[in-house]
């Protein structure tokens, strides 16, 4: 359930889309926000959002943070249901 | 493969081209002129003809003055037509048995007919001016949608690549950003596992003798347990590419040397998450990854010798000044531990901690220039004798000043005698205008001073010389730094530390 409620919001919608199209993506919020053409601040909070829902990984550093995709079989599979459900 | 290529782009096109609204609407307005003609709209094909037919028998057969004796002859009509359109790839016009008339265009770039754009049933005759202006027409629709397929194309070839880049780039930022190699490594190991979607990841440097690569690190994001081991050079992949410094693909298993002047190590990756054998693109973005590793790993190798190279010189001057007034200057190393601990509480960033752990060695250095007589005196000192003492912190300043690595270490030593009510010395700092450092060193000086033993006075239980803490809370020292020394000090291991040492007994 709690995966289907990510997939209420455009920006968290885009983000997954965008790592499912790109599993081997490591980027930060300005590189992601830019990938998929959102405001920063937005792309940032959903970041947060969807690695506290286990979608997504952070790689934290001093500097930045990289984010990256869930290696979740199951989550991914799930993923894939929704975005082709969506299409 | 390049055939199929070629074959899916002219589909491509002429799809775009069929599905125009543009077309769509330009057929509309001659439909209108000629009144409801039939329009054909079809791809291209090298032996067969465009149309069938079964397709010429159904579309006739609306029409209002059909009859079986007429197919025949419009279907060869329409079908002669569409042949000398495909041999001349000109325009033909054409006139069929019921007096009505049509076109065939076969839509031609270069020598290449994408497809056929036919008309008839056309009531009147259609005019040349109207064919040409039509023929205009679809030939800078063509090349619009050739255009906008080929930024298409680009898109698609380009965007995958500046993905790629910013993921390289993303890398690089987390792995420069620490010069801790216990930190480093399995965070290397971890972006490499995400970046190329494997399981395992190893990382094996080198012994000093280069005969044996030593196992650092190893990830399995499977959490599996993995044994480490000791690989010997030649031997096995990570051996293999160590010998050889290149890397070594097999099915499951790719072997990356990480190189600077000379090969330091070998990172080995097992196991892609989908099954499959890793591939020329995993090696390449491998290899870049692995000269980023190889740059962070010897920074932080650097760093660490030039750490040791620090505490080493400390130790070295902490030895001489012990030798000078034994168990006076030198605080023991439970001291140390008990302000790093406090640090910690207080989340100083590592280099304060650094600073913090040099200064708790140092910080009475500056009391070498104090005669041993005063130090060790038993009785009150005279003024001048206090004034000579209290001179210590900025002469311990001026000692550490040559070793830039302590400059950290300098504040804390300068005011580790100032008083939260500001009667400190030497420049009576007040509350935070004291260095967080030095507010710490204060209260563990203070402690150590009181539990040691001293000449000049009975030495303290831990708990007496806690209350005395307690007692100058808010006045000599930090209310803050107080509560959290006290929390500190009642730690199990603190205490047996402290034990060790001779302290508190």
């Amino acid at each position: 359930m709690e995966l289907r409620e990510q997939f209420t919001s455009k920006i968290h919608k885009n983000i997954i889309r965008f790592f499912h199209e790109n599993p081997a993506s490591v980027d930060t919020p300005r590189g992601i926000a830019t990938w998929i053409n959102q405001d920063l601040r937005k792309v940032k909070s959903a970041l947060e959002k969807l690695t506290k829902a286990g979608i997504l990984i952070a790689h934290k550093s001093t500097s930045t943070t990289g984010y990256s995709y869930t290696r979740n079989k199951k989550i991914i599979s799930q993923i894939d249901r929704l975005l082709k459900k969506k299409v | 493969m390049k055939i199929d290529k070629e074959k899916i782009y002219d589909k491509e096109l002429f799809d775009r081209l069929k599905n125009s609204l543009d077309l769509k609407n330009e057929q509309g307005i001659m439909s209108s002129y000629f009144k409801e003609p039939i329009w054909w709209v079809a791809p291209g094909f090298d032996k067969k003809l465009p149309i069938s037919e079964a397709e010429i028998i159904k579309r006739c057969r609306q029409m209002k003055d059909y009859t079986p004796l007429t197919r025949s002859a419009c279907m060869k009509t329409l079908l002669n037509a569409f042949r000398k359109a495909k041999k001349s790839k000109q325009v033909e016009l054409f006139k069929c048995i019921s007096g009505l008339h049509g076109f065939i265009y076969p839509v031609v770039q270069g020598n290449k007919i994408y497809g056929y754009i036919a008309m008839c049933h056309a009531e009147k005759e259609i005019p040349l001016q109207t064919i040409g202006m039509f023929i205009g027409f679809v030939n800078a629709l063509v090349k619009e949608i050739q255009k906008e397929l080929e930024l298409s194309k680009l898109y698609q070839t380009l965007r995958p690549r500046a993905i790629a880049l910013s993921t390289v780039h993303t890398v690089h930022r987390l792995i420069s950003s620490t010069l801790n190699l216990d930190e480093l490594l399995p965070r290397i190991a971890r972006l490499s596992l995400h970046v190329v979607r494997a399981n395992r990841c190893s990382i094996k440097l080198v012994d000093k003798a280069k005969k044996v690569l030593l196992p650092k690190t190893t990830v399995d994001l499977r959490k599996k347990k993995v044994r480490l081991k000791k690989v010997k050079v030649g031997r096995h992949a990570p051996g293999r590419a160590f010998k050889k410094s290149k890397s070594i693909r097999g099915k499951d298993y790719l072997a990356m040397p990480l190189i600077d002047e000379d090969v330091i190590g070998v990172i080995t990756l097992y196991d892609k998450v989908d099954g499959k054998p890793f591939d020329h693109f995993d090696q390449e973005i491998m290899r870049t990854l692995a000269e980023q590793a190889v740059i962070a790993i010897r920074n932080a190798q650097l760093y660490k010798e030039q750490e040791k190279l620090t505490i080493g010189s400390i130790k070295s001057l902490a030895t001489i000044l012990e030798a000078r007034s034994p168990g006076i200057i030198t605080p023991r190393g439970s001291f140390v531990r008990i302000v790093l601990e406090m640090g910690r509480e207080f989340k100083l960033k590592m280099y304060e901690l650094k600073s913090l752990q040099y200064a708790t060695l140092l910080h009475d250095a500056g009391e070498i220039i104090v005669p041993n007589e005063i130090l060790t005196k038993p009785s009150k000192l005279t003024g001048k004798e206090f004034r000579l003492v209290k001179e210590h912190p900025l002469r311990g300043v001026k000692i550490i000043k040559p070793l830039k690595a302590l400059k950290g270490a300098s504040p804390v030593i300068l005011y580790h005698h100032e008083k939260y009510d500001g009667t400190g010395y030497p420049k009576g700092l007040k509350g935070n205008q004291i260095p967080i450092g030095a507010r710490i060193m204060a209260v563990v000086a203070a402690f150590e001073a009181m539990i040691a033993k001293r000449p000049y006075r009975a030495k303290k239980s831990i708990e007496d010389a806690a209350e005395e803490i307690k007692r100058n809370s808010g006045t000599q020292f930090d209310p803050k730094v107080v509560d959290v020394f006290l929390k500190v000090i009642k730690r199990k291991h603190i205490r047996s530390l402290l034990k060790k040492e001779g302290y508190g007994t």
